[in-house]
């Protein structure tokens, strides 16, 4: 696998205020990367970096092995965009736009244009403004992926399409994987993540703090375990085992419930020294792992130790 | 305290331009009344002025202008009505620019009806037009206390309340023209339009006789009607009336109308004047093959059409129609300057040359035409900021075009529209001065023409320049005040007899009297460098910064 995307300390600041500081990651060609984290955590900032628009305070973004900013010309011949807010020319029709991006971009194959206006259910002809907000996305999604770009840099998708477009544009993304080519796609809906992302990459308050597999992050994320005993719950046997975050005794007075990081096996083993009734384990979704990041400030360090480029 | 309500906090958006108006539009009238001193220093002198006034009666009836009052209301003439840009701007934007961001849609999710935001919205402009005729007022009187003017408190702020009225009659009418828009844009410039055409059917009446009844249809023939700071004429009542009722009907029915449409939506226009639609079917909506979209420049050239367009017009229709004019009060021009000298030495110092000559009088007129070329490139210097600030950039980078090209381009395009300007007003000027048989030299005015070209690039270069730091409003409101400033110091700079040092800060200056004097080869070159060198530092700019969003 060639690296197509790579970011070496990237940090980007607005005079005092924070941008994001010393991001890390790579992005093999082919793959699919989800961008994750709340509004203000510095997604946009580094993608806008990517492409260009911004220039890094610090550190450096490749895509292609060219430099996002000094080579950002070249660099823009290779990735389709579409950005979080989409602005373009009220008065202008949808047609008009698209050939508009399509001549700047030295032409593009007619008939996958057309053939990708059908598949996301566009109508050229109406003016910008006439749109409607998920009709814009479909103008911005379909602008992004007529050149058939190498890597596609992809800001919030989905937000404002219905579902019958959302499931046309996961699978116009599993097509682009299939053919070889890369995306990099930010979101807060971490269904979409889940289902269509290779690898997840959490940045918070300008930081990235997580990145993985997406398996690999549900895995060694936490357990949700409850343990119903035949008499009272033993509590204390349970809250200093290594790994256990989290325990509490139910209203029931048998049963208790572990929040446990990494291995079961410590819990089980406890377990297996009192009678057990029933034994139940929650594998988190992706969504209750990126609360988690976000459930209290002091994490950040923490976490970022963690950080698996 | 300013949240409290839509009135409230409407005024508080408009507390910049209420400052910024009234004490911008107030100081001017300090500039036209310490000129009134040296002016009226001799019988001689007075006599003269009341001569020259009577024959620039187009811009405003010279009366008594040999008193404070009467000059300052006759040498503001219709240059006040530059106050009524601001309430075009805000009617426009009132209601069709929150439906455009949208956030009229968050306003009528409150329990608030539409009738009592509208009103709310409508109140709060006309509280911030009556503040600013207060300003301009209250600085009127304390010009005129200054110079021991004959008019007082009363007549100052009765000035600034005609001022307040006509300006609410603009607002009024682009806020009813925007019920039929689909952007604020459109309704501020077709107002605009209608503002200059106002303009120009209040002048007939000064310059063709028994043409009184046309001009009664301007609202700016009812402006005119009252003189407050001329103690002998006074406030006319019943004019002040006549805009005040126009204005509340045409606010009536923008509200009503706004009560009745879809928000978001024009109003439609009678099936009389409504423009057909080209109806087009999706399937036949691509491939456009439009020339305009084909590059950054062509899409720049086509964006910059229809104001060109409008400009073009105006400029050219300007231009010819000061030929008609010089070429009709020749013989009176004539003789005007044998028996005043004082009058022809200050034609001579603007048009320059020889004040004998109708070329100097001609002359005289024409630095007007890089003035409002300037203005036109004010415009699209701003849009191209605003464009950056809207996020409009956005994409365009995210193409393949490197940044220079992009910059350099929608200059190129801005530059195209100049010479259409500027070859259009030459083409009419030549058509108007052979139709009137005036003499002119031919060279001198393809060079008069012509050379509007460079000052009109030279403030676009700086706009673009500016835009490189500074926000849209600030680089905009920058660039208009350097025209204000470089236009005082031409237009009130010899009459004060200020020295060759501050003459030379404006641009006029340098673009000269060529109808007289021919193509100041040396003086252009310099604008052009100046241009070449705040475009290339606006270019490298660009190119380094962080693009807004």
């Amino acid at each position: 696998m060639t690296t197509l995307v790579e970011t070496q300390g990237l940090t980007k600041r607005y005079g005092s205020s924070r941008g994001i500081e010393d991001v890390t990651f790579e992005i093999d060609e082919g793959e699919v990367f989800g961008f994750l984290g709340p509004n203000g955590a510095g997604k946009t900032t580094t993608i806008r970096t990517l492409m260009g628009l911004l220039r890094p305070t610090a550190g450096s973004a490749h895509i292609g092995g060219l430099d996002c900013w000094e080579q950002s010309t070249d660099v823009k011949r290779l990735v389709g965009y579409l950005p979080g807010e989409l602005s373009l020319d009220p008065n202008l029709t949808g047609g008009q736009i698209l050939e508009y991006f399509g001549n700047l971009r030295g032409g593009v194959d007619q008939s996958y244009l057309k053939a990708l206006i059908e598949r996301m259910g566009l109508d050229p002809s109406r003016k910008f403004r006439q749109y409607s907000s998920g009709n814009k996305r479909k103008i911005g999604i379909v602008q992004a992926f007529m050149h058939r770009p190498r890597l596609l840099i992809l800001d919030e998708p989905t937000n404002g399409l219905d579902p019958l477009n959302q499931q046309e544009f996961d699978r116009m993304v599993r097509e682009v994987r299939d053919e070889g080519r890369t995306v990099f796609l930010s979101s807060h809906i971490l269904g979409e993540v889940e289902q269509t992302c290779n690898r997840v990459a959490i940045i918070r308050e300008g930081q990235l703090v997580r990145i993985g597999e997406v398996a690999a992050l549900k895995d060694i994320k936490r357990h949700d375990v409850t343990i119903t005993f035949a008499g009272d719950a033993p509590l204390e046997a349970f809250k200093t085992l290594p790994g256990v975050d989290q325990a509490e005794a139910l209203a029931d007075g048998h049963s208790l419930r572990l929040a446990v990081s990494g291995g079961l096996d410590g819990v089980i083993k406890a377990a297996a020294q009192h009678p057990v009734v029933n034994l139940t384990s929650q594998e988190p979704s992706l969504e209750e792992v990126f609360l988690r990041y976000y459930e209290d400030d002091g994490a950040v360090a923490k976490e970022a130790s963690h950080v698996v480029p | 305290m300013w949240f409290r309500n839509t009135y409230l906090k409407t005024l508080r958006e408009y507390r910049i331009a209420i400052l910024g108006w009234g004490i911008g539009m107030g100081l001017m009238m300090f500039a036209v009344l310490s000129a009134i001193a040296d002016l009226v220093s001799t019988p001689q002198a007075r006599a003269t002025l009341v001569t020259l006034a009577k024959s620039f009666a187009w811009i405003a009836e010279p009366i008594h202008v040999d008193t404070p009052g009467g000059y300052a209301t006759w040498k503001y003439g219709f240059t006040i009505l530059v106050v009524v840009l601001w309430p075009i701007l805000a009617g426009s934007r009132m209601l069709r620019g929150e439906e455009e961001r949208g956030s009229m849609d968050v306003l009528l999710s409150l329990p608030e009806s539409r009738a009592r935001v509208a009103l709310r919205k409508l109140a709060a402009l006309w509280t911030a037009l009556i503040l600013i005729g207060l300003i301009i007022g209250l600085l009127t009187f304390l010009a005129g206390q200054s110079v021991h003017a004959d008019f007082g408190l009363g007549g100052a702020l009765l000035y600034g309340l005609n001022i307040s009225v006509i300006g609410g009659l603009f607002g009024s009418l682009a806020l009813f023209i925007s019920q039929f828009t689909q952007s604020r844009r459109t309704a501020a410039g077709i107002t605009g339009g209608l503002l200059a055409l106002s303009i120009a059917v209040d002048i007939v009446h000064r310059v063709v006789p028994n043409t009184e009844w046309f001009s009664r249809l301007s609202p700016v023939y009812y402006y005119n009607l009252s003189k407050p700071l001329i103690p002998s004429y006074g406030t006319d009542p019943v004019a002040l009336l006549v805009l005040l009722i126009a204005s509340a009907v045409l606010s009536g029915v923008a509200v009503w109308l706004f009560l009745r449409r879809d928000v978001g939506v024009a109003q439609a226009l009678p099936g009389m004047i409504h423009l057909p639609a080209r109806p087009m079917t999706p399937e036949r909506a691509l491939p456009v093959n439009a020339w305009s979209l084909q590059s950054v420049y062509s899409r720049s050239l086509r964006s910059m059409a229809v104001p060109t367009f409008w400009w073009t017009f105006s400029i050219a229709a300007f231009a010819a129609f000061m030929v008609f004019i010089v070429e009709q009060t020749e013989q009176q021009l004539k003789q005007l300057y044998e028996s005043t000298p004082v009058l022809a030495g200050l034609i001579g110092k603007v048009g320059g040359g020889d004040a004998s000559t109708n070329a100097a009088l001609m002359s005289f007129f024409f630095v007007f035409l890089p003035v409002m070329l300037m203005a036109f490139a004010v415009t699209q210097a701003s849009r191209w900021a605003a464009d950056e600030e809207d996020g409009l950039q956005e994409l365009v980078l995210a193409t393949p075009q490197p940044r220079l090209k992009v910059i350099l381009a929608r200059f190129g395009a801005l530059t195209t529209a100049t010479i259409i300007v500027a070859v259009v007003t030459l083409a009419a000027t030549v058509l108007a001065t052979v139709a009137s048989g005036l003499a002119l030299d031919w060279g001198n005015l393809v060079a008069a023409s012509l050379s509007i070209i460079p000052m009109g690039l030279l403030i676009a270069a700086l706009g673009y320049l500016f835009s490189g730091w500074l926000r849209t409003a600030i680089d905009t409101g920058l660039l208009s005040f350097l025209l204000v400033i470089w236009f005082v110091i031409t237009f009130i700079g010899p009459e004060l007899n200020w020295s060759e040092g501050v003459m030379r800060l404006s641009p006029f200056y340098y673009y000269g009297t060529p109808i007289v004097n021919g193509l100041p080869v040396g003086n252009m070159l310099l604008i052009i460098a100046v241009t070449v060198v705040a475009l290339a530092i606006a270019s490298v700019r660009f190119m380094r910064k962080d693009i807004a969003h």
